[in-house]
């Protein structure tokens, strides 16, 4: 093997575990991006769905259950969590997004951080899968098994998400009520039933993400706001509202993180993705995919 | 009423001597949340721009005075006004980049640059102290050092910062520059077509704002004797330093006095009830509960409740 050669290996290896890392931070933004896609809503709380996410996991693991099994019971439970908050506290906010929305969804999150230490215990928790520990090496890089099987879960669920909202009857509707919310409601579209149907996914898909992430990432109560910026960052970068976007998104962010990681210093790599942040922000924020400007 | 109160505190400053510690450096933790929830108040109550990065000025305050003193001995009363110094630079450059955005964004943003300072400061050890932060040296009893073993001296310290904030909200809110800024929050394109300078109404606000925050970090650290990036940067004191004026009242000037003291009333109260049981963090969950309640049914805080009711 050459020197330049020699020297691509770590890029590489970055950028693998860029993708790797990246693709669950797609998934757990495409259920951010849709809320806000849809409802307009700003949901500051679902990274700790996303920790409930990985409490699933965890408790399944000690009752000596693979968390993987347990990612459909994952998501109907973060799902029915979602459509009560939707119920309780997002309903009077819809189409806006407002500060006060903001602020609520703030509010509700700490709440659910702190139910979660009085439940779970402030405790770091792991739970590892039946691929525990294993790794995968694809010539000179090599990676984690757990994070592999954890890429293709949230390729598929993002999949079947735009299969939805592109191929079903239900899909379309709820791009109409996205679109033209008064003018879906004039051609006899239930806005309140395809908007709550459309939160409780936004929820679901965070209860995946958390229990795919925790067969590798160890998970604390205050993981899920830790994991906010990030779900942040992907969505402006993607496109608020796109869910595809959101997913690449997601992937960009993993990469930057990793190859930040490599040049530079792992307890900065989240520092490019802050600047990123505000450049998308002031200067293009509909994002790459964005599809509305308003 | 209002005319008694003064009079009260004022009549009891002496006796606080003989009452117990606890008490006291509650007293003191309440105060400083006051103050900083009156410097945030001026820019988001009264300006109507909901930062969500304010910590970044804390912080900047706290760390500034601390370094200084620590590293080159210089004291606090001459080191916080290098914090803030400090302190307006990185407004101005962040409120030019931010400020234009609107409401949802503009908090995001905000929080973002509060999310960075937190990887730098846990970064560049040698200077911050890192994740464990930075603690003052500390000289024991010290006018030149403005330290004290007592929380006494600082019961009168927050005090001052109170009142004199109090005054500035006062003062800004009677002002043309007040009347902009309540222009501006109500209806920014109204505003402009008024003949209201936008941006600049609201940069000018947000650099009061920032250098008030820095100036309290100063009273923060002097009193805490350290501060840490969590404590400073982190998301859990950007929603806090929001908690006295949305609670009391966003935009008056008694809503951040009357929700820093109930808050701290709630915190300290359910933390001993916790403790005794054995739980933590039960004041973050009142914090939730709390901004959750007020955001819900009560959006105009305390004081607004109270005004509507008299009327």
């Amino acid at each position: 093997m050459s020197g330049f050669e020699a020297a691509l290996v770590p890029v590489g290896q970055a950028l693998l575990s860029g993708l790797l890392v990246g693709g669950v931070y797609g998934l757990l933004s495409i259920g951010f991006s849709l809320a806000f896609g849809v409802m307009r809503i700003v949901n500051f709380a679902h990274g700790d769905l996303v920790m409930y996410g990985m409490y699933v996991g965890v408790v399944s693991a000690t009752l000596g259950i693979d968390p993987l099994f347990a990612i459909p019971f994952s998501f109907l439970l973060m799902g029915l969590l979602g459509a009560a908050q939707y119920q309780l506290i997002y309903k009077r906010f819809v189409g806006f997004a407002t500060l006060q929305q903001l602020l609520a969804a703030i509010g509700l999150g700490l709440v659910l951080q702190m139910l979660a230490q009085v439940i779970f215990g402030a405790d770091t928790r792991s739970a590892p899968s039946m691929f525990g520990s294993q790794y995968v090496l694809i010539g000179p890089l090599f990676i984690s098994a757990a994070q592999v099987v954890a890429f293709i879960v949230a390729v598929i669920a993002t999949v079947a998400v735009e299969a939805l909202l592109l191929g079903t009857h239900w899909g379309r509707t709820v791009r109409a009520v996205a679109d033209d919310i008064e003018a879906a409601e004039l051609v006899g579209l239930s806005s309140q039933w395809i908007n709550i149907s459309a939160f409780a996914l936004a929820c679901g898909l965070a209860g995946i993400a958390g229990t795919i992430m925790v067969t590798y990432y160890p998970t604390d109560p205050s993981k899920g706001l830790s994991l906010m910026p990030i779900a942040i960052i992907a969505t402006t970068i993607g496109g608020l509202g796109s869910i595809r976007g959101s997913f690449l998104g997601g992937i960009f962010c993993g990469m930057v993180q990793q190859l930040t990681a490599m040049l530079w210093n792992s307890a900065l790599q989240d520092v490019p993705l802050y600047v990123l942040l505000l450049l998308f922000i002031a200067y293009r924020p509909t994002g790459m995919f964005g599809f509305r400007t308003e | 009423m209002r005319s008694l109160l003064p009079i009260a505190v004022v009549a009891a400053l002496p006796a606080l001597p003989f009452i117990n510690n606890y008490i006291l450096a509650a007293t003191v933790r309440a105060l400083i949340f006051i103050a900083l929830g009156q410097a945030w108040n001026i820019v988001a109550g009264i300006g109507g721009q909901l930062s969500l990065g304010h910590g970044v000025f804390l912080g900047l305050g706290c760390y500034v005075t601390g370094i200084l003193f620590n590293e080159l001995g210089v004291p606090p009363w001459i080191g916080v006004w290098a914090g803030v110094l400090v302190a307006l630079a990185v407004a101005l450059v962040m409120g030019s980049m931010t400020l234009r955005m609107r409401g949802v964004f503009f908090a995001l943003a905000t929080v973002a640059v509060s999310l960075a300072f937190d990887q730098l400061a846990r970064h560049y050890v040698d200077l911050t102290g890192g994740d464990n932060g930075l603690a003052l040296k500390f000289l024991g009893n010290s006018l030149w050092a403005l330290q004290s073993r007592s929380p006494a001296p600082f019961v009168y310290a927050g005090l001052a910062f109170v009142v004199l904030y109090y005054w500035i909200t006062r003062s800004i809110l009677a002002s043309r520059f007040g009347l902009e800024m309540r222009a501006v929050r109500d209806d920014e394109i109204a505003a402009a077509a008024a003949g209201v300078r936008v941006f600049r109404t609201k940069l000018l606000s947000f650099l009061v704002s920032a250098a008030m925050t820095a100036l309290a970090g100063g009273l923060y650290m002097q009193f805490y004797q350290a501060i840490d990036p969590e404590s400073a940067f982190g998301l859990g004191q950007a929603i806090q330093l929001q908690l006295p004026a949305l609670i009391g009242g966003l935009g008056t000037a008694w809503g951040p006095i009357i929700g820093g003291a109930l808050m701290t009333v709630l915190s300290e109260a359910t933390n001993w009830g916790a403790t005794r049981l054995g739980v933590i963090g039960v004041d973050i969950l009142i914090y939730g509960l709390v901004l959750l309640i007020v955001v819900l049914w009560a959006p105009q805080g305390i004081v607004g409740m109270l005004s509507r009711r008299r009327r």
